[in-house]
């Protein structure tokens, strides 16, 4: 079932929540909203949900309009960041709760309470209340509730925040391989990038209410549209130094061997990327730059400043004329203090627009 | 060993038992007093050293029933006092819901509004009322205590029940509201179980306000409508008091506040220390 946005706004007064969103998540698609808190993505899966209304724009679920429906006609399941438990009823009962409502038979009901609480492993907490249950077991009943009558469209906020982080990876997995085999079309918010990443089949990144940049997660990580998602994806973040563009179509950078080094076709985007003023950033992920002898070709001048061995991956973080940055090897023998050529591999070199950018002119990909 | 660990055992346990129970028997002895001078009979009753035995006589209750109509007042105190509580409370958890969920614009000021009619004192406001209502007719009826109790009641229900409902998160109905529920629903199936507490803690004061309001009745009712409070202060003769008259109206008085209290218990303990839903 798809879910479908069309130029969504949403105003609380004089603030804008959201800022005009229009994207179409497919059948049986894993989408994340991405930001950081504020950007409108609670908001947006809310409008979705029916909890909120928007000020303007159509939302559609598989082909018919919802924008005005009431929740319970949306045919659409949530799990929320604090669960949203009946702390008065045992969690047979809260599972069984939108089945009653729904006034399926009592034997059905049953079964498929048992059943649904069997997948999720928690089919001896049946009894309890949940103010009994750790904060795991309590996101697994509520994600049963949610399943127990197979929605069409899954909503999820934040449904792992309230978790330790061990706990959070082994749900992330198991949600996604949840979701995937019953074929649900997810829409799912969180702020935590990592997640998103593992998750999703499409992420859309949001900032001040616009969906920056929607794409699948490589995308995002290998070509971000704008310095905020590049910041905002990757840890350490990406590298970016001050470009312009000259009127000959030269770019000049703060660090001019990485724009030499730049290949003609990512040259040839300038005209895109660049704000009105001409200004872009060159860019490029820590880990795809090495360490080297200095003076070489297209290498840069820097002395290290410190390193964070990581055991998997060392943090070099150098100092090249005042611009700091950050490179992630494998192993060094270099110490702080001393002066190394940074060489960044020119395939994995990005233009990327300065944040002044108005993201909606940008196309989403 | 073992016995020496017991906590009665200990001097300093004993100290509290002590002073429980002194505190218990410092409250309670009024009561008692009442209890025993409203089965004592006139002479004993005013006796100076007081009699501590005596032969328990019911002719004081005898004398309120028959002589004072305190029959009448009863049913006049439980049907007006039962309804403006229903009334209040029904009306104030509405509002109070209504405050506490939805975006009403100035709410604040509306809100103020209510407890505004709290701050006025209610002996500014009989002698109009006591005008309206002889010119609206329903002077003496039961009809004007429950519309002055139930307004009196309302903001207290108001702004406690609002509270309350704050408690309740926001998730849970809107679990409701995805899970099928209309509004309606999710406010009867989910919010209100989860009131329960608060509702009967909220009840019970709205319920004794009520019950032992006095001014409003003595001088809004003159013979159809009199409440208990009224016929108790009867007792109060211009030449003297009759104390044991006075004591079994207190005594009668004080009964089904004691039973409701009894049965709200459960919920009582609950509800008065706030807090009682969590996720």
């Amino acid at each position: 079932m798809s879910v479908d946005l069309s130029n969504v706004y949403k105003r609380f007064g004089n603030f804008t929540a959201v800022n005009g969103v229009s994207v179409k998540v497919e059948d049986g698609e894993f989408f994340c909203m991405l930001g950081p808190s504020g950007c409108g993505k609670t908001t947006t899966l809310r409008m979705v949900a029916g909890l909120e209304l928007p000020t303007e724009g159509r939302i559609n679920i598989h082909g018919r309009d919802v924008t005005y429906e009431e929740p319970r006609h949306r045919d659409i399941a949530m799990a929320f960041q604090d669960y949203g438990l009946y702390p008065h009823m045992s969690v047979f009962h809260n599972i069984e709760f939108p089945l009653k409502i729904r006034k399926v038979s009592a034997t059905e009901r049953r079964r498929k309470v048992v059943e649904t609480a069997e997948r999720l492993g928690i089919s001896e907490f049946l009894g309890r209340k949940p103010g009994q249950l750790s904060g795991g077991q309590r996101q697994r009943v509520s994600l049963a509730r949610a399943l127990v009558r197979n929605p069409r469209v899954f909503l999820m906020d934040e449904p792992l925040s309230n978790l330790d982080a061990k706990l959070r990876a082994s749900m992330r997995a198991e949600i996604k391989k949840l979701v995937s085999t019953l074929g649900i079309t997810t829409i799912y918010v969180t702020h935590d990038q990592v997640e998103a990443m593992a998750m999703a089949d499409r992420i859309a990144v949001m900032s001040k209410g616009d969906m920056v940049q929607i794409a699948s997660p490589l995308q995002i990580y290998d070509r971000p549209r704008t310095q905020f998602v590049a910041d905002f994806i990757g840890s350490p973040a990406m590298n970016m130094f001050p470009a312009a563009m000259q009127k000959a179509g030269r770019i000049t950078c703060s660090l001019q061997p990485f724009a030499d080094a730049l290949p003609a076709e990512e040259r040839n985007r300038a005209p895109q990327v660049a704000d009105s003023g001409g200004q872009l950033l060159v860019g490029i992920r820590p880990e795809k730059m090495t360490l080297g002898a200095v003076g070489g070709r297209h290498a840069v001048d820097a002395s290290i400043e410190f390193i964070e061995p990581l055991g998997q991956t060392t943090n070099v973080y150098v100092d090249a004329g005042g611009q700091r940055f950050v490179v992630v090897a494998d192993r060094v023998t270099e110490k702080a203090g001393d002066r190394v050529g940074v060489y960044a591999e020119p395939e994995h070199l990005r233009l990327v627009a300065t944040q002044q950018v108005n993201s909606r002119g940008l196309g989403n990909a | 060993m073992r016995s020496s660990l017991r906590p009665g055992l200990k001097p300093v346990s004993i100290l509290y038992w002590l002073m429980a129970l002194a505190a218990t028997a410092f409250f309670l002895f009024p009561i008692y007093w009442m209890a025993s001078s409203s089965l004592k009979s006139d002479l004993d009753v005013g006796t100076y050293p007081p009699v501590w035995l005596f032969t328990p006589s019911l002719h004081s209750y005898e004398q309120l029933f028959k002589e004072m109509g305190a029959l009448d007042a009863l049913w006049n105190s439980c049907f007006i006092v039962g309804i403006s509580t229903c009334l209040a409370m029904m009306a104030g958890t509405l509002a109070a819901y209504a405050l506490a969920r939805f975006d009403v614009s100035g709410k604040n000021v509306l809100a103020f509004e209510v407890l505004s009619i709290r701050m006025l004192p209610p002996i500014v406001s009989v002698i109009p009322l006591f005008i309206i209502a002889k010119q609206l007719g329903i002077f003496d009826t039961p009809w004007l205590l429950i519309a002055c109790y139930t307004l009196s009641g309302l903001p207290f229900v108001v702004w406690v029940m609002r509270v309350f409902i704050q408690e309740i998160p926001q998730s849970i109905e809107e679990a409701a509201l995805i899970d099928g529920c209309s509004h309606f629903q999710a406010f009867w199936r989910i919010t209100l179980p989860l009131l329960l507490p608060g509702l009967a803690a909220t009840m019970v004061i709205v319920f004794m306000f009520a019950w032992n309001e006095f001014l409003l009745a003595s001088i809004l009712t003159s013979r159809e409508a009199k409440t208990l409070p009224v016929i108790a202060a009867n007792a109060i003769k211009p030449k003297a008091i009759s104390f044991g008259l006075a004591s079994a109206a207190g005594v009668l008085m004080s009964l089904p506040v004691v039973v409701l209290v009894l049965m709200m218990q459960r919920y009582l303990v609950r509800g008065l220390t706030l807090g009682a839903v969590k996720g």
